[in-house]
């Protein structure tokens, strides 16, 4: 067969000469001073022309009655249908075509077709949906849902109180919480024969659906379907250009958001207060535009490595104002927002020795709001409110340094250890500096036979500049509160891992993790934050063709905060929570069953998220129930019927249970809220599905 | 190959990995050599040779001559690295040797070690890697170096599988599961209440992650854990006239993106979300007990009940509304 001795082979044979392996064995170190070509051959290389692969059909029976069983089977429907396909065409000289597709047909499909020439260029198109489930059983007296006015009906009557409301249990219907992405792709990528590069994608996503937001005047509050029409066009575009020992790449990034709606207004349900609105507005998510240019490189010679990137950015938004319901004077008509991201990266690499390897960087990233202040009149029907504020635009920068090292001690034994701080710098915050110094070491062993272990710590400090309630955020803020994004904090944590192959076809693995957050100088606030977190799995091949594999892991988080009503100077209150989590998962496979016909498998997996809420302040009282439980089944069977048709039955099952105390409740549970219900689910759900594989 | 196979593939390319990780050295005897020499010795033999670049004399045909019927070695022109009429690939150039380096006198009975890639190699990842990353140079690679999988000694051939047709790892259907045999913590964390929707692959680990490095934290693929979210969450990039501070400066200030017993993957529900950075004097400082047994119950007040803070804030992400500085409209 005829083969082409590549222009890199061709530079390397006129650069011909020594080289070193302290870079280890790259291609272009690679020395071919002596390589006589004459003879070379590749007389049994054989490349396949044509189309191989496989496509596949399948059509399901779906049971379920809660739409929320979608996010597992991916089916709203009764029936459904799926295509899946593998496909790929090679032609001569490097052509190439593919199509991909999973799950198509059903709510998380995805499917991709490529064609090119290897090596050369490739167009691509690319379609992907993704699909999330809340409940189909939400309740809202209110009409036009999915658009940017919801209705009550025309006998309605006011009240002061929701189960005071005489027509709300006679106007509730149900409606679907849900959000589905379709996102569309394009890409084209070209190399040249040397030295650059180029490509372009493109990506539509359409999201759609209706979430859930709050409609509120002064203190009273009705739970709204909120529309999302959303489609944000990606753009992403570059040039790259690489030699034996560097790279460097000019990138360009360009998101474009677009939402159908820009407001929400809703007729009010109760009996006018403040400023007498009948109806409410809210400003939904604003048109917006992002750009990012970047330019990136690496070089790299003698055992070292220094990479960077330079990278500017722009966001803005200019969407006119929602006006409705808004009868004062606008400074402008709109934001003109600017925000401008500045970032730089740079880091170094070292191979000092075989054995020791140290590593440093910093990093820069500086969002500056560029957006003018203006004076807002604020809608005084909200007591709460002043009359006119001034918006905050934030900025803020944070630098990073990081040194690493990692040392072979022995064979085997492995030893790396770093040292990272930060700084961030904001402004209009309780803190404008913020600085942390950490320190962490790995220590990895592998030189027992059977065993590989590794534990890992690390400490790290956060203090910064002095705390002073910021006027910007609050004025009236009790002087002992420290947020925890902003507080000191010691934070601590270590984990350990170790693998155990006491047999050649047995590996266990268990690991465990301890984390501490102390928020050693907050009085009132979150105070500590502790995980405990464990894990084992097994992995054991009992018979060449059987395989059993085990996994469970237990989370453990617990909060403690702290609060102090009537401006107390001392804490007055305590608030824990505890979190839990258990995850069993199991799974075996049985394969080359009847004659090597048959494979039978089994996957199972069961979580179970649990939390409580405890309040004291003399009397202690509790969040109560809040917890979600899920089982996972599937069994499937694959039978090779023929050389080149395979069938697949597949068994799906999931049971899911959840609850939440704070929202078990009626419509109208709640003096001045009307809620959306009990959003809680239980249930069972099935799905069978037959499928044909055929392999070209 | 069939998705279960590829997950059966998968998994013992991934126990691989995760052995490898922890920098095996010891446990392998694959290769003939490996029997005879340590590690160390196989190392410095491989520089000597790759130094001295003995390359065979009919280049793949006296590699095949004997390694045709090894397992897997033919696959590789089914792939793109054994793409014989593609300038850019390695079997158009020094052909196999490209990769196992300078055949030198390995052919005289096999006891002379070759660079071996893998399950069974002994030669250290950082080695191994540097074949691959001296042609897959590019800015999503650029960042190798230190990188957390680098740090780890994971191999490129930990993860990825050149000798066929397709590599297993580049499957978005097992691509997750591959991720979480060594991120044990990040598989329980999809199995929670609230997760992105890794658990059924609609989303993938390298949506969000490369895991090749990046100079951003957690090898994130965007300048920014913001940015990063904004990828899909672009309704909340604004800018807006009325931010919310730790909203605007990162998003786990209030969410875990990888699951949490809490609805909205946040790290604890309101009212105490928000009462741990919220104590004005008036409704935001008071203790909110839920079920006392004393008449108080957790869905009996707006505080607690429902979207509790959020019943009236709903705009917690940000408000452009002219009077939205409380975050309401």
């Amino acid at each position: 067969m005829k083969f082409n001795i590549n222009l890199i082979t061709i530079a390397l044979l006129a650069n011909a000469g020594a080289a070193m392996a302290a870079d280890g064995y790259g291609i272009a170190d690679a020395n071919t001073g002596s390589i006589n070509m004459k003879n070379w051959k590749c007389s049994a290389c054989k490349i396949e022309t044509g189309a191989s692969g496989q496509v596949g059909v399948g059509v399901g029976y779906n049971d379920s009655d809660d739409i929320h069983s979608a996010n597992a089977l991916a089916a709203e429907n009764d029936v459904v249908g799926k295509v899946d396909a593998d496909i790929r065409y090679r032609g001569k000289d490097g052509y190439q075509a593919e199509i991909k597709a999973t799950n198509l047909g059903m709510e998380n499909g995805r499917a991709e077709i490529t064609s090119g020439k290897i090596g050369k260029y490739k167009v691509s198109a690319n379609y992907r949906q993704i699909a999330t489930y809340s409940s189909e059983t939400a309740l809202t007296p209110y009409s036009g849902i999915g658009t940017d006015y919801l209705s009550l009906p025309s006998n309605w009557v006011t009240a002061g109180a929701s189960d005071s409301m005489t027509a709300l249990p006679s106007s509730l219907s149900p409606f679907e919480l849900s959000l589905k992405r379709k996102r569309y792709g394009l890409g084209f990528e070209y190399q040249a024969d040397q030295l650059w590069s180029t490509f372009v994608h493109y990506q539509r996503e359409d999201k759609s659906g209706v979430k859930t937001t709050s409609g509120t005047i002064f203190n009273q509050s009705a739970m709204l379907p909120e529309p999302v029409d959303y489609s944000t066009d990606t753009v992403e575009a570059g040039i790259k250009l690489k030699g034996d020992h560097w790279f460097t790449a000019l990138t360009y990034n360009g998101s474009f958001f677009r939402n159908d709606d820009q407001s929400l207004g809703f007729d009010s349900a109760y009996t006018p207060t403040f400023g007498g609105a009948t109806a409410g507005y809210k400003s939904l998510d604003p048109d917006n535009n992002a750009h990012t240019v970047s330019l990136s490189g690496q070089y790299s010679a003698d055992g070292s490595v220094v990479s960077g990137r330079l990278m500017m950015g722009r966001m803005t938004q200019d969407q006119d104002f929602v006006t409705s319901g808004y009868n004062y004077a606008l400074p402008e008509t709109n934001l003109d927002a600017e925000v401008d991201i500045t970032g730089m990266d740079i880091r170094a690499v070292k191979r000092i020795s075989n054995d020791l390897r140290i590593s440093g960087s910093y990093n820069y990233y500086d969002r500056d709001n560029q957006t003018d202040v203006y004076e807002w009149t604020q809608i005084s029907v909200n007591n709460v409110t002043g009359n006119a504020v001034y918006n905050t635009p934030y900025d803020s920068t944070v630098q990073k340094g990081k040194l690493a090292a990692d040392y072979r001690i022995i064979s085997g034994v492995k030893l790396t250890g770093g040292y990272d701080y930060r700084r961030d710098e904001r402004n209009y915050s309780d803190r404008e500096v913020t600085d942390e110094n950490s320190v962490w070491a790995r220590l990895a062993v592998s030189a027992l036979e059977h065993w590989n272990m590794s534990l890992k710590g690390s400490y790290g400090k956060r203090d910064g500049s002095d705390y002073e309630a910021s006027q910007w955020t609050s004025s009236e803020t009790n002087p002992l509160l420290r947020k925890y994004y902003l507080a000191n904090r010691d934070r601590k944590m270590v984990e350990a891992r170790v693998t155990h192959s006491p047999l050649d076809n047995l590996t266990i693995d268990f690991g465990g993790r301890y984390a501490l957050d102390d928020y050693s100088d907050t009085v009132i606030g979150l105070t500590e934050s502790r995980e405990v977190s464990y894990d084992a799995s097994v992995n054991y091949q009992i018979l060449e063709d059987l395989n059993l594999n085990l996994f469970y892991n237990h989370q453990t988080i617990k909060n403690e905060q702290a609060g102090a009503a009537n401006f107390s100077t001392v804490a007055t209150w305590f608030a824990n929570t505890e979190d839990k989590v258990d995850v069993v998962g199991a799974g075996v496979y049985y394969d080359n069953l009847l004659e090597k016909k048959l494979r039978l498998g089994l996957d199972y997996t069961y979580s179970k998220s649990d939390s409580t809420t405890k309040v004291r302040q003399g009397v202690t009282g509790d969040y109560g129930d809040y917890f979600a439980k899920e089982q996972d089944v599937n069994a499937y069977a694959q039978y090779q019927a023929t050389e080149k048709v395979a069938l697949r039955l597949d068994y799906k099952m999931v049971k899911y249970e959840d609850n939440d105390a704070a929202n078990d409740l009626a419509v109208d549970g709640i003096w001045n809220l009307i809620s959306f219900g009990d959003l809680s689910h239980d249930y069972t759900a099935h799905l069978v599905m037959l499928s044909v594989n055929y392999k070209l | 190959m069939n998705t279960n196979q590829k997950i059966q593939t998968m998994l013992s390319t991934t126990l691989m990995a995760a052995v490898l990780s922890f920098g095996l050295t010891h446990t392998a005897h694959a290769a003939k050599w490996d029997a005879k020499m340590t590690p160390a010795e196989v190392e410095a033999t491989l520089d000597k040779k790759f130094a001295e670049g003995k390359y065979s004399p009919k280049g793949a045909d006296t590699c095949l001559m004997c390694h045709r019927k090894t397992e897997h070695v033919m696959d590789i022109f089914e792939g793109v690295h054994g793409a014989v009429d593609s300038s850019k690939s390695p079997m158009a150039g020094l052909q196999c040797e490209a990769c196992h380096g300078p055949l030198g006198n390995h052919n005289r009975g096999g006891n002379e070690p070759m660079i071996t890639f893998g399950k069974g190699s002994t030669l250290s990842a950082q080695k191994q890697n540097s074949v691959c990353l001296s042609c897959h140079k590019d800015d999503k690679r650029m960042n190798w170096d230190g990188s957390h999988h680098d740090n780890a000694d994971v191999a490129c051939a930990s993860c990825h599988t050149i000798h066929a047709a397709k590599d297993p790892v580049l499957s978005k259907a097992t691509e997750v599961e591959v991720c979480t045999s060594c991120h044990t913590k990040q598989k329980a964390d999809m199995n929670k209440r609230s997760a992105h929707p890794l658990k059924w692959n609609q989303m993938t680990c390298t949506d969000c992650h490369n895991p090749h490095g990046t100079s951003t934290e957690s090898d994130l693929v965007k300048p920014s854990i913001n940015e990063t979210c904004y990828s899909c969450h672009a309704e909340k990039r604004g800018p807006k006239l009325w931010e919310h501070a730790p909203v605007t400066e990162n998003c786990v200030t209030c969410h875990n993106p990888h699951g949490s017993v809490n609805e909205a993957m946040l790290k604890a529900r309101a009212p105490q979300l928000c009462q741990q950075c919220h104590a004005s004097d008036g409704h935001t400082s008071n203790a909110y007990l839920g079920n006392t047994g004393l008449g108080s119950t957790v869905n009996g007040s707006a505080f607690t009940g429902g979207r509790s803070c959020l019943n009236c804030h709903s705009q917690v992400h940000g408000s452009n509304n002219p009077s939205g500085k409380l975050l309401q409209r």
